[in-house]
């Protein structure tokens, strides 16, 4: 039994595109009056859920990718929504909290096998 | 992730702050100076504005993407639109007619532009607040 079939790699690859997801909403945010400013997205749970559809499930190929999105236009341009963003930022800080206590709840169970108590 | 992206985010947020701190400055600037008459270039004070672009770094990595590096005010510009004339005989500046240019600043848009800086800089400082509780909850893996 391998350590990434407690699914650690893919908590870690699940973490690493969360933090990506929020320096993306804190570019949004920082350029929230920057004139004709287009908000960026990222792109990573559709392909991770083709991945694990697969028969093989391999995830380790899966990156998250950084997409420029279509959204309603301001008069100078910006298509950030504040309140949009602000929404995502709480949402992307949730999922990540909720990611790393299972990780680390998975870590402590790897930890207890090990030590035998 | 690498570990110099550990805290990019901060720093985008902060960008983000800093910006929105000096368009307020600028803001304060066109209040204070409402009716000054004469300006370092000389003739009546103009109304000043800032101008905000995007920062991007070199394009690194597998996906060849530009580092995101958050905002910067790249500029400071003045208002080129025309100056009210008010008729003031009695002031020092005023010409043969009695008429003065005054500046063209005008409170209630000043007003709206300090609240749109104020809320962008709390948004901000949101999104920096959020990014440290991640990492509390990142650095909480070490502990057993």
């Amino acid at each position: 039994m391998t350590p990434s079939s407690f699914g650690i790699d893919l908590l870690a690859q699940v973490l690493d595109a969360s933090a990506l997801r929020h320096r993306v909403i804190a570019q949004n945010i920082a350029n929230v009056n920057t004139p004709g400013y287009k908000r960026l997205e990222v792109a990573f749970e559709g392909e991770l859920k083709q991945a694990l559809a697969l028969p093989g499930g391999g995830t380790g190929h899966v990156a998250p990718t950084v997409i420029p999105t279509d959204a309603p236009e301001r008069v100078d341009g910006n298509t950030v929504d504040i309140d949009r963003e602000m929404n995502e930022v709480a949402k992307n800080g949730l999922l990540y909290q909720a990611m790393s206590q299972i990780l680390a709840s998975r870590l402590g169970s790897l930890r207890s096998a090990i030590s035998g108590r | 992730m690498p570990f110099r992206d550990l805290f990019t985010a901060s720093a985008i947020s902060g960008s983000g702050m800093s910006a929105e701190r000096l368009r307020m400055e600028v803001i304060a600037n066109n209040i204070a100076n409402a009716n000054s008459t004469r300006s370092a270039n000389g003739g009546p004070y103009r109304r000043q504005d800032v101008v905000f672009a995007e920062v991007l770094g070199k394009a690194t990595g597998p996906h060849n993407r530009p580092a995101l590096l958050g905002v910067a005010a790249v500029e400071r510009v003045e208002d080129p639109s025309e100056l009210p004339i008010v008729h003031l005989p009695g002031h020092p500046d005023a010409d043969a007619n009695g008429n003065v240019r005054i500046p063209n600043v005008s409170l209630p848009t000043e007003m709206v532009n300090l609240l749109t800086a104020a809320r962008a800089y709390e948004a901000n400082l949101k999104a920096m607040q959020t990014f440290r509780q991640m990492n509390e909850q990142a650095l909480t893996l070490l502990r057993s």
